[in-house]
């Protein structure tokens, strides 16, 4: 059996309303091949635990100092952690009383994960279920797929989030496993799909193109960055892209928001937010409208 | 003209303009204000007053209110009868000698307004007849004459009306519908709703604040005929209901600042099994749905039974009208509702008949004697099991400390089971050694509750067919949680002793800022779905129940358990000392069946799960699950499939009462700040609705704090 897989998880979220129909339970799983500058989740971005802090919620009693083995974390007024001693042990966040310091990224195997999806399955009725969600779940390789496997053989409705940039073999084998899939488009520009996620978008045309081929159910996922992709262009684009797809979904706007900067702060880095890339509501509705206009059912 | 919604959704209008127009001067307190100008009706001018004997001087102040209190016909009602007494909205009957009340009133039942209208109150009169002649020359004729000197009042009140409507030609179709009913039985729907609404509005002119109980049980027949004869159309029939609703907020007067202004127990149900078994759903359910989805009023709490066979199309209205907020509607677990009542003794087709009382405690109608006690069981391991935190107290385990807590809970239960016998006296010869209490008048509810016109004894007096005591614990969630603390902190993880914890808990936690927090951050409380802890409510609830029901037959009571706070976590704050599970003395706690604010991480399904891990079928008079929802979370169809996700798990996990509400904290304190834009904003207080800015600061702030973390 390959349910003794283990995958690395950040948080598993009850009750998610907008990752696909119905109530769903979504698995938010570590490591992603992209960088994109406008990441809401950068928690999820390395593929192995990290240590998160919440400056906040801390309240200075030494406890994370006293249990650390190198000496990384300075307390006193000039409280801080330093990331280039941390040999991610935890020790700090597992004797942290506050929850200031939080490991995030837990290994968790198959049977685990869908024990915790298992729990509402009460409130899935017929359209809700399980989201793989991250994160690149692919980038998980085998132990996605088990996951998947195992979800399908408890009768559990499954969705996967992905940015399409994986092995292409693994994303065709996931699609009997995968009821929906939601798939991001970051960009149709190939230019600013390289400047801003560090990848080509070819290699994410190509796995649409094969998982379509499949017949897999699909829904786009684009997110909306002001200034960046806001232009028609982009939208027409779009439209041909879920034209294109045989057994369309629909198409969800995501307006880009700042709140992944704020998250990168608690992994240490800085926050690269941007409130000017916010788009008004204006723009979402006419991106929507642009898009409807072409005959595209937009969610 | 517009009916505030916290969502910004424009509601939709299906009422004609003049029905509107009539709703908003209603809401908008015009005829709340009204009944300032008499506040209730002077006996003084009665001879010798003080020399009758109380059931005299009752019948003669309800006689009093019949011939004298004010009359109103409002512009375009469709239905009259206006209970139009000031201090009836105190629970009071509105009548005074020397410029002081003489009785008080009765509230937290629903009255038997089936036999109204099946049978009609001749019919009811002519049983009080027979009675009088029974008991006369007993000790019981004083109570059947009073019966039927309150039906002469009843008379003389209908008199009054059907004169003043027979001058007026605009009032023609209500005269006409008002000469029969509520006296004869009723034929059409149109008199049907009349003679439910006469019914109530003259109970509650003499101050009583009966509930409705099942509308579309009661009503859905008499439709269904008149749209099958082609006598009335779904729209008209919706006008006519709604005036009902509208009429009903009579008493909106924006006085009474506090626990907010809207709570006269005036409960409605809809949906459900009949007796047989047999769905209710019907015409009437959805026209119901539509009045308080259209006009958002909060004044009748409205309960929704569900079961598994419950009509997706059902389910479906019921979270659309929920949406817009408000928390005018909440829903039962029929089938738990039904099993818990079967457990406590009721045959099966009674159960089925359940309606509520005012709140959420179930009843059966027409049928029940019903008070409950309410308790707070945080003070009780606070102050009795950890001695307030003064004497020296040890256990050898966690086994020990909660055997102890509930042989706490068994002598509380029983002094106050036994201490609230206030209705009843020793009595040797009779078989349980107690007899009923000679107690205050009350014959008007009487007349109108199976068993007290035939046995010659009043609603107080043991007459209806079911006397219900029912004690109801408080403070669970923050009493699991500190006993999980305890657990956790003394007894698995040995952090330190059970008397240096209560050190710090004598000191409110101070100087004990790291442990506090860890306690606070590092353990799973009550309503995340962690089975540990979720094991010890279960256990909990389960060992009241059976101590309550242990006390059955004592007086002549039945003891069913339940659950509330019904807002009382203010009360009691000051109160309570600091608890284990890292709160400071004095702080504002969970509601209800709900969890402790704050400690609820895991979202409304999580929280379901751990309320439904409980037997709720032993908790017969119920218990409540609060549960905030943003108005983001349920917005589009994705919202919609949420909520009926929602219901539908609450029912298949057992579930027993739920009170979702649809607010943001945010908007709260816009209202705080700028009451007058927010007069008719309702949110779901507890086992009523209040309008928002009625509520005072301290009700205000709790409302807001459990809309942040619920």
């Amino acid at each position: 059996m390959s349910t003794d897989k283990k995958l690395i998880v950040t948080e598993i979220q009850r009750f998610c309303m907008h990752d696909g129909p119905g109530v769903r339970t979504t698995v938010f799983l570590k490591g992603c091949p992209l960088r994109c500058a406008w990441c809401h989740n950068p928690e999820t971005q390395k593929g192995r635990a990290e240590l998160l802090f919440y400056q906040n919620k801390c309240v200075s009693c030494g406890a994370c100092a006293a249990f650390c083995p190198v000496s990384a974390q300075k307390t006193g007024a000039e409280r801080r952690i330093d990331r280039d001693r941390c040999i991610s042990c935890f020790a700090c966040a597992e004797n942290c009383p506050t929850g200031a310091l939080v490991m995030c990224g837990k290994e968790m195997s198959v049977e685990e994960i869908v024990e915790v999806v298992q729990k509402d399955s009460a409130f899935y009725g017929k359209d809700g279920g399980v989201t793989l969600s991250g994160g690149e779940p692919f980038a998980q390789g085998e132990a996605t797929l088990a996951l998947l496997r195992a979800c399908k053989t408890r009768g559990l409705t499954t969705a996967v989030e992905t940015c399409g940039y994986a092995d292409g073999t693994l994303l065709r084998r996931a699609s009997p496993l995968t009821d929906l899939f939601l798939w991001d488009i970051k960009d149709t520009d190939e230019a600013r799909h390289m400047q801003y996620t560090g990848v080509s978008h070819r290699a994410i045309y190509e796995n649409l193109r094969a998982v379509n081929e499949t017949g897999a159910r699909i829904r786009l996922r684009c997110i909306l960055v002001n200034g960046v992709n806001t232009d028609r262009k982009h939208y027409g684009r779009l439209a041909e892209i879920a034209r294109y797809i045989r057994h369309f979904d629909g198409l969800e706007i995501l307006a880009y928001h700042a709140y992944g900067g704020t998250k990168s702060v608690f992994l240490g880095l800085k926050d690269n937010g941007r409130v000017d890339w916010i788009p008004s509501e204006q723009q979402v509705l006419e991106a929507k409208e642009c898009l409807r206009s072409s005959g595209i059912r937009v969610l | 003209m517009n009916f505030y919604t916290p969502n910004g959704g424009e509601r939709p209008i299906r009422l004609s303009a003049s029905t509107r127009a009539f709703a908003h001067d209603s809401l908008g307190r015009k005829y709340g204000l009204d009944t300032l100008k008499t506040d209730a009706i002077p006996l003084d001018d009665i001879e010798n007053f003080s020399a009758l004997t109380k059931v005299e001087k009752y019948d003669l102040a309800i006689r009093k209110i019949a011939e004298n209190a004010p009359i109103r016909l409002c512009e375009g009602e469709r239905l009259s009868g206006a209970a139009t007494l000031g201090m009836a909205i105190r629970h009071l009957i509105p009548a005074t000698y020397a410029g002081k009340s003489v009785f008080s009133s009765i509230s937290h039942l629903t009255v038997n307004f089936e036999d109204v209208l099946k049978n009609g109150v001749r019919a009811i009169r002519q049983r009080a007849e027979n009675a009088f002649l029974k008991y006369r020359g007993t000790e019981k004729e004083a109570f059947s004459q009073s019966c039927l000197n309150c039906l002469d009042a009843f008379e003389i009140w209908h008199g009054r009306y059907l004169k003043a409507l027979e001058k007026l030609p605009e009032y023609g179709d209500n005269y006409e519908n008002l000469k029969r009913v509520p006296f004869a039985p009723a034929t059409t729907f149109y008199e049907a709703v009349q003679s439910i609404w006469f019914t109530f509005a003259f109970l509650r002119l003499c101050g009583n604040w009966p509930g409705i109980g099942r509308m579309d049980y009661l009503l859905g027949d008499y439709l269904k005929r008149d749209l099958k004869n082609g006598r009335i159309t779904l729209d008209e029939a919706r006008e006519i209901l709604a005036h009902f609703f509208i009429k009903g907020c009579e008493w909106i007067n924006g006085q009474f600042v506090g626990s907010g202004d809207a709570q006269h127990y005036q409960n409605i149900l809809l949906a459900g099994m009949d007796e047989d078994g047999n769905e209710v759903t019907n015409e009437v359910t959805y026209l119901v749905l539509d009045i308080l989805e259209e006009l958002g009023i909060s004044d009748f709490p409205t309960t929704v039974r569900l079961n598994r066979s419950t009509d997706e199309a059902l389910l479906r209205r019921v979270a659309e009208v929920m949406r817009y907020g408000g928390g005018i509607l909440a829903v039962y677990n029929e089938d738990t509702v039904i099993s818990a009542l079967l457990k406590d003794g009721y045959d099966e087709r009674e159960a089925r008949k359940f309606a509520n009382d005012g709140c959420w405690e179930v009843q059966i109608p027409g049928k029940t004697y019903f008070i409950y006690s309410p308790f707070d069981s945080l003070q009780l391991l606070q102050q009795k099991t950890l001695r307030g935190y003064e004497g020296d107290v040890s256990f050898a385990d966690f086994e020990a400390l909660y055997s102890q807590y509930k042989a706490d809970l068994f002598d509380y239960i029983e002094s106050f089971a036994c201490g609230r016998a206030q209705r009843f006296q020793k009595d040797e010869t009779s078989a349980n050694g107690w007899k009923w209490a000679e107690h205050n008048p009350c014959t008007l509810v009487s007349i109108f509750e199976e068993g007290c016109i035939e046995k010659g004894l009043s609603y107080l007096e043991g007459g209806p067919v079911y006397n219900i005591h029912s004690p109801h614990i408080g403070g669970l969630a923050d009493t699991v949680n500190s006993l999980y603390a305890i657990k956790k902190l003394v007894y698995d993880e040995k952090r330190l002793t059970l008397s240096e914890l209560i050190d710090i808990l004598k000191k409110n936690w101070e100087g004990e800022e790291v442990l506090r927090q860890y306690v606070l951050n590092r353990y799973t409380y009550f309503g995340n779905d962690s089975d540990e802890v979720d094991a010890l409510a279960a256990r909990l609830l389960s060992d009241f129940a059976d101590i309550c029901v242990s006390f059955n037959g004592r007086c002549g009571y039945r003891f069913p358990a339940g659950v509330s706070t019904f807002g009382r976590q203010l009360e009691w704050s000051p109160k309570r000392l600091a608890s284990p599970h890292g709160r400071r003395a004095g702080e504002v706690l969970a509601a209800n069946c709900s969890p402790t604010p704050g400690t609820d991480r895991e979202g409304a399904t999580a929280m379901i799960r751990s309320y439904c891990k409980a037997d709720l079928s032993k908790l017969a008079t119920g218990a409540a699950l609060d549960i905030k929802l943003l108005p983001s979370s349920v917005a589009g169809e994705d919202g919609l499939q949420a909520l009926m996700a929602l219901f539908r798990g609450f029912v298949a996990l057992g579930g027993f009462f739920m009170q979702p509400d649809v607010v943001d904290a945010t908007l709260l304190r816009e209202a705080q700040v700028h009451p007058e834009e927010y007069q008719t904003l309702s949110v779901r207080v507890s086992g009523w609705n209040a309008r928002f800015v009625t509520l005072n600061q301290e009700w205000q702030d709790m409302v807001i704090e459990q809309n942040e973390h619920g």
